[in-house]
């Protein structure tokens, strides 16, 4: 039960990676958030 | 409620019941009871998660927070992809590995059993507390439609969730979350739909926007770093990442969900993807609130959305002054309805000038509002000084009930009774989980076999369900409900924190040290929380560094 690569979902090549992508859509989101806010007020 | 109404909740409910009770056969062992036999994919266990945190609270408070307060909630959850990524990389590995029932389970074996058990102790007294809390949000709804006793509709709530979680496991736990998370998806988003379309003709969803935002709604990111300030882009980083990897790395209702993945793999993903999918998904909560509010600017409102304290206050010695703060409430709202109907008009035309006068007179003629509804709650506190007065739990509620078409109306009043069960079961699970293993196998009767305990595991459910529903009966006691969840794990959640920090990371300090450094620790806290020293979300991270600084000052003053 160590690392297995086939519980990866398809595009992703590495944990790393897939870790990436998360903090990423973080950091996405409130950029889209402020944007948001500053577009709205 | 309508006839269709009663039909679509009873169904749901009825549903949920027998499909819990139906996946329930076959638990033989307690690794079956407790942990789904380790064999649950990847979406179970994220689904699962995700039920476990989005309670009735979230259904009931969030979009009353954010019609009251806007949407600068949602930063309050920005540290929880970063706790999500930080699990996956070490928490997860470790608990799979050791094959462990419970998070506390570990302590021992790194440290000793009193730090175990003392850890055990802080997570049951939090989890008893706040899960008496789940109890009492959807009981309030069911009070305020029917007019039921409080207290017996606390006892129904909480007793027909034990109807399922006594006999069924872990495994008919995680399978009803997936329905819940069905249902609560689709009720909510046609709610939002329905919302929008409830507006007046020509007003679209931006148009909607575009009005919450004059009006200060749409405040979704706060830059200003404020110890005091309760949602900033710091606090939801910081102090929500600490809380939001205190709640999942160290609260057993939230690690019995993920060990029941089949690999580490399985887990990982299921962690992962509550880390992408929880943001957005807060963020649509609130935003219906804010429609919600969006909504009101056109149409006449309530001063206060808990209609059964009003009809008490109309009875009361005070009726004369609410009948004049009534007909105050009726000229603002009339004056916020031309505001706002300008505002669309400088819209339209791209006029920014008349945009910020008509923005300015919707902000001033809310704070005049915010000035008599407060009068009014202080109406309802003399008239009767025991009343409900956190009136963010009744916004929504108050507006499903009054606008949205039967049947929806149903699906909506089930969607927070099957959301309080979801969270209620899962934290019934982990207190017998904990109670069992912890303390009752670990230091009282260690010589029983798997069937023994998987029968000791079903009383102790019972037990602690009674314990929650007393609790659930001195609810109305605490603010805001959902505020009230995250101040309590505040409290004990960062000191967990700090213990499994020092356990994984800290290999010099022993189990001593750390055992007072806790206790040091959470003194500290409890006196920082009650003397009001900072925001709470920051007593999380405050609690975890006491831990580690404690502790090791203790092992080097200690000198071992």
């Amino acid at each position: 039960m160590t690392r297995n690569p086939t519980d990866l979902p398809p595009f992703v090549r590495s944990w790393p990676q897939l870790y990436a992508i998360v903090i990423g859509s973080l950091v996405v989101e409130m950029l889209l958030f402020y944007g948001l806010m500053r577009w709205l007020s | 409620m309508s006839v269709l109404d009663w039909g679509v909740l009873v169904l749901t409910l009825v549903g949920i019941i027998t499909y819990g009770i139906v996946r329930s056969r076959g638990s033989r062992s307690m690794n079956d009871y407790l942990l789904a036999g380790h064999s649950l994919p990847w979406y179970h266990v994220g689904l699962s998660v995700m039920a476990t945190q989005a309670s009735a609270i979230t259904f009931l408070s969030a979009p009353g927070q954010g019609f009251t307060d806007g949407m600068r909630f949602v930063q309050f959850y920005f540290g929880l992809p970063l706790a999500m990524v930080v699990l996956s990389v070490t928490f997860v590995p470790i608990f799979h590995k050791l094959k462990i029932f419970t998070a506390y389970e570990f302590l021992e074996s790194r440290f000793d059993t009193r730090v175990r058990t003392l850890t055990a102790g802080l997570f049951l007294l939090q989890r008893g507390l706040s899960t008496g809390l789940s109890i009492y949000a959807p009981s309030i709804i069911l009070s305020t439609i029917l007019g039921w006793n409080i207290y017996l509709t606390n006892l129904i709530m909480g007793g027909i969730v034990l109807a399922y979680t006594v006999t069924g496991g872990t495994k008919a736990i995680s399978y009803t979350h997936l329905q819940q998370m069905a249902i609560v998806t689709f009720a909510m988003a046609l709610a939002g739909y329905l919302t929008v379309k409830l507006l007046p003709d020509g007003i679209g969803f931006v148009d909607a926007l575009h009005v919450a935002g004059k009006a200060g709604r749409m405040n979704l990111i706060d830059l200003k770093f404020d110890p005091n300030s309760r949602y900033n882009i710091w606090s939801g980083l910081i102090g929500g990442f600490f809380l939001q990897l205190s709640y999942f790395g160290t609260d057993q209702s939230q690690v019995g969900r993920y060990l029941t993945g089949e690999t580490i793999g399985q887990s990982r993903l299921g962690l992962l993807m509550n880390g992408l999918l929880k943001v957005p998904m807060q963020f649509l909560i609130l935003l219906v609130g804010v429609l919600v509010f969006v909504f009101y600017q056109f149409n006449p409102s309530p001063i206060f959305f808990n209609k059964q304290e009003t009809d008490r206050l109309k009875q009361s010695a005070y009726a004369s002054d609410y009948q004049l703060a009534e007909i105050k409430h009726q000229n603002l709202t009339a004056q916020r309805q031309r505001a706002v109907l300008d505002m669309q008009a400088a819209l339209q035309a791209d006029d920014q000038s008349g945009q910020e006068a008509a923005g300015t007179r919707i902000r001033e003629t809310d704070e005049a509002l915010k000035g008599v509804k407060s009068d009014v709650t202080k109406l309802i506190k003399k008239a009767n000084p025991t009343a409900d007065t956190n009136d963010v739990n009744y916004v929504f509620l108050r507006f499903v009930l009054d606008y949205l078409p039967h049947g929806l109306i149903g699906l909506l009043i089930a969607v927070i009774f099957v959301a309080s069960m979801g969270s209620i079961a899962s934290a019934y699970n982990s207190l017998a989980s904990s109670t069992v293993v912890d303390v009752y196998k670990r230091l009282i009767r260690p010589d029983g076999d798997d069937m023994f305990y998987v029968r000791a595991s079903r009383w102790v459910t019972i037990g602690w369900g009674v314990f929650c529903i007393v609790v659930a009966q001195f609810a109305n006691q605490f603010g805001s409900m959902i505020e009230a969840v995250n101040i309590l794990g505040s409290l004990f959640y960062g000191v967990i924190l700090g213990v499994f920090v020092v356990a994984f990371y800290v290999k010099s300090i022993d189990g001593k040290a750390t055992f007072w450094g806790a206790i040091i620790a959470e003194i500290l806290v409890i006196l920082s929380w009650y003397f009001d020293l900072t925001a709470f979300l920051w007593l999380n991270a405050i609690g975890c560094l006491l831990v580690v600084g404690i502790a090791w000052i203790l092992q080097r003053a200690w000198g071992r």
